[in-house]
């Protein structure tokens, strides 16, 4: 018996490798005019400020004077001697790193804990994300009334500790920023655990049930088959959560507001504080160090993490 | 494909000329100058006129019953606008991004009235008919580069110690302590009867500013600020950081509560009231608070009050955020004459049931000081008369001094840490506004 030839349609025909091959768009139902209002918007209100950023960088804009002029190099040059930028990049990385730890521990560790579909779980899932939703200040205010010396935190140690208990979790000027950080990670952890369990979901069953057989423990069935197979999503959660909280400013503000003695003061509050001196051109200028600080360690980051990738 | 490639690129390209041609701060107006100012009478009709006052949060229901008696008396309408903290902050953004009102509350200190450009930005209200009614010392106040761009409506707090009078007798203290020496020796007499000398409030930062300048007064007097304005004396300068290094050895000697740390401004009132603490150096609106937690008559009773200076009793004076309006030069005429004449109204007509509603001090010698007002403030108010400027009130540019000094406090910067990094602030912030010699 004959069989029919049918041509396949242009669009779905494979080249000599079975790759498909790419064909031009029609016009008359994909004009990318379409994209114009997109791009104006994009443009208007994300390139332009940047753009700008870059313009009044070189500027002596403030709120002291009307007019604008341009001064050159000179704003880089007085903040390179100026030591407190140094600080407020040191600890912003440290923020960083500790915001880029902690929310991946966490997130990691409830997406384990909740993978399995119960009712349980699932409603532990919504509970856990509901920080995500809440308002950045909301939750650094709460954190901040919960934390005072006399606070509720303090309160519940002492009934077990069975004396009063007044650690200055706000104020000691070493271990605060790791306080903050695990705040800021607390309200994104939930985000971290549907990535994870996302990611979880997408481990094929018959690589877990070989593993089982193979006699794997179910630690050892994580970190040598589960974890390097969340690479993908280890990749999204590390480099948001890092580069994220690099911009990080709300929940820092709400809590100690860059105290006890600048120990917490992110680069955000430090140009914050320079913007509300009325030297705008200062703080401009600030900004773009850290949209560069951003841009160099993302970079090899990102890359790295990619690498991990591609060995799946 | 390419021309809308074209298209967008023209289009953004276009709209970044247009929007670099408008780059500008704001639209710097040409106002009128202080002869040809028009005073209107304080109850001149002014019916469909609208006026915007921007205030604080701290000062939201400041103006209140007097907008409510212009608005009657003049059928005026003045429309409220309380601007998030922090207010000089947010209030200078807001002008930078062309929001302009009519009125606003503002601390009347040259270098927080720069932040308005006082020269294109603010009236000139050097002919008000009330500025002669004023005490002289609140005269000479409210002034940038000599012209007057604020009004006061209330006192400007003097700094001054605040004791409780019990605890110092039990000390077998008599008299008030003449300068710094006496006020140390006064202060380990009370040490020794186990009560703390000082509170410091340190938790809260801001008032840990209030020691160096007032032992800087006698100084102060001779021009100091003038030198450092222009670049002749610095912070780090034997005078300033001497008085750093002073209220260090304060801070050493264990002067202050042993919480000085973390303590705040709220405690301290109610704990110089029960006399956990003999002394507080405060500014005159430091008597809210004691009337927030006690009546007059225990105030009267229990607390007293002096200035005290390196040498003597010289007191300084550190104008406040509530003390004062500024009115705005908008360009519509009508509008910044009844901004006028809504300081005219406050200061003269309702001036009287304005400081009796209020319970303050009254600036002017003609009206008296309500029956209400605790004896501490009115003395505090009294000494203004021989009172010196502080760095508020004399310096060209305010650097965050406070900030320095209160990680000094703690224990995380050195006293010549401090004098330094005020000076390397204060050079930034003189430089921004061009202020000649930096």
């Amino acid at each position: 018996m004959a069989y029919p030839l049918v041509e396949s349609p242009p669009q779905l025909r494979r080249t000599r490798n079975g790759l498909r091959r790419r064909t031009t768009r029609s016009r008359t139902t994909h004009p990318l005019a379409f994209l114009l209002p997109a791009f104006i918007i994009l443009g208007v209100f994300f390139f332009l400020p940047t753009v700008f950023n870059f313009i009044y960088a070189f500027t002596n804009w403030s709120s002291f004077k009307d007019d604008i002029q341009f001064v050159g190099a000179k704003n880089f040059v007085s903040l390179l001697s100026d030591g407190s930028l140094v600080a407020a990049i040191r600890t912003t990385l440290i923020y960083a790193a500790l915001v880029g730890i902690m929310q991946n521990l966490f997130g990691l560790g409830l997406a384990t804990l909740l993978e399995a579909d119960t009712r349980v779980n699932r409603f532990a899932r919504v509970i856990f994300f509901i920080p995500v939703l809440m308002s950045a200040l909301a939750v650094g205010y709460i954190f901040q009334a919960l934390l005072k010396p006399t606070g509720a935190v303090n309160q519940i140690l002492g009934l077990f500790a069975g004396h009063a208990v007044t650690i200055p979790w706000l104020g000691s000027t070493t271990w605060t920023l790791v306080v903050v950080a695990f705040v800021n990670s607390w309200k994104w952890a939930g985000l971290a655990m549907i990535i994870y369990l996302a990611g979880l979901k997408t481990i094929p069953e018959d690589v877990l049930e070989a593993a089982r057989m193979d006699g794997a423990g179910p630690w050892k069935t994580f970190f040598r088959v589960k974890f390097p197979l969340l690479a993908p999503a280890v990749t999204f959660n590390f480099a948001t959560a890092l580069l994220g909280s690099l911009n990080g400013f709300d929940t820092v503000q709400a809590t100690t507001a860059g105290g006890p003695a600048q120990t917490t003061e992110v680069l955000n509050i430090y140009i914050f504080q320079i913007f509300g001196y009325g030297l705008y051109a200062q703080a401009t200028t600030m900004s773009l160090v850290l949209f560069l600080m951003v841009l160099i360690l993302a970079f090899p980051i990102v890359g790295y993490l990619r690498k991990r990738e591609h060995v799946l | 494909m390419k021309f809308t490639k074209t298209a967008t690129a023209v289009a953004v390209l276009a709209a970044s000329a247009i929007a670099l041609s408008g780059c500008s701060a704001a639209n710097p107006n040409g106002g009128s100058d202080s002869s040809s100012v028009t005073w209107n009478q304080p109850t001149a009709n002014l019916k469909g006129v609208t006026l915007t006052y921007w205030t604080a949060t701290q000062t939201a229901t400041m103006a209140k019953p007097v907008i409510a008696a212009f608005e009657k008396s003049t059928g005026a309408k003045i429309d409220t606008v309380v601007i998030p903290d922090v207010y000089e902050t947010n209030a200078p953004t807001k002008l930078a991004s062309g929001a302009k009102p009519d009125l606003a509350t503002w601390q009347p200190t040259a270098s927080e009235l720069a932040l308005l450009k006082p020269k294109t930005g603010l009236q000139n209200l050097d002919s008000a008919p009330w500025l002669s009614k004023l005490t002289p010392a609140v005269q000479k106040l409210g002034t940038v580069d000599g012209i007057h761009y604020a009004a006061f409506v209330n006192a400007p707090s003097t700094i001054g110690v605040f004791y409780n009078k019990a605890v110092f007798k039990a000390a077998g203290i008599t008299g008030i302590p003449k300068g710094y020496d006496e006020l140390i020796a006064d202060a380990k007499k009370i040490k020794a009867t186990g009560i703390a000398p000082f509170f410091g409030a340190a938790g809260d930062s801001w008032p840990t500013q209030w020691w160096p300048q007032v032992l800087l007064a006698e100084k102060a007097k001779s021009g100091l600020w003038n030198r450092v304005n222009a670049n002749k004396e610095s912070f780090s300068g034997s005078d300033i950081q001497g008085a750093i290094n002073e209220y260090k050895s304060m801070l050493d000697q264990g002067l202050f509560n042993s919480d000085n740390g973390t303590s705040t401004y709220n405690e301290s009132g109610p704990a110089l009231l029960k006399g956990s603490a003999a002394m507080v150096l405060q500014i005159t609106s430091f008597t809210s608070l004691l009337l927030s937690t006690a009546d007059k008559k225990t105030i009267d009773d229990s607390i007293g009050w002096f200035p005290i200076s390196q040498s003597g009793n010289i007191g300084t004076v550190v104008p406040g955020g509530d003390n004062a309006l500024v009115a705005f030069k908008t360009g519509d005429a009508a509008k910044e004459a009844a901004a006028r004449q809504f300081l005219r109204f406050w200061m003269t007509t309702d001036y009287a049931s304005y400081i009796k509603g209020a319970g303050q001090v009254s600036i002017e010698p003609r009206i008296p000081t309500p029956s209400t007002v605790p004896t501490v403030a009115t003395t505090a108010t009294a000494a203004l008369a021989d009172s010196v400027g502080s760095m508020q009130q004399s310096a060209v540019v305010n650097p965050d001094f406070y900030v320095y000094l209160a990680d000094m406090t703690h224990g995380t910067k050195s006293p010549e840490e401090v004098g330094k990094l005020t000076q390397a602030q204060f050079t930034q912030l003189a430089q921004a506004l061009g202020v000649s010699g930096f």
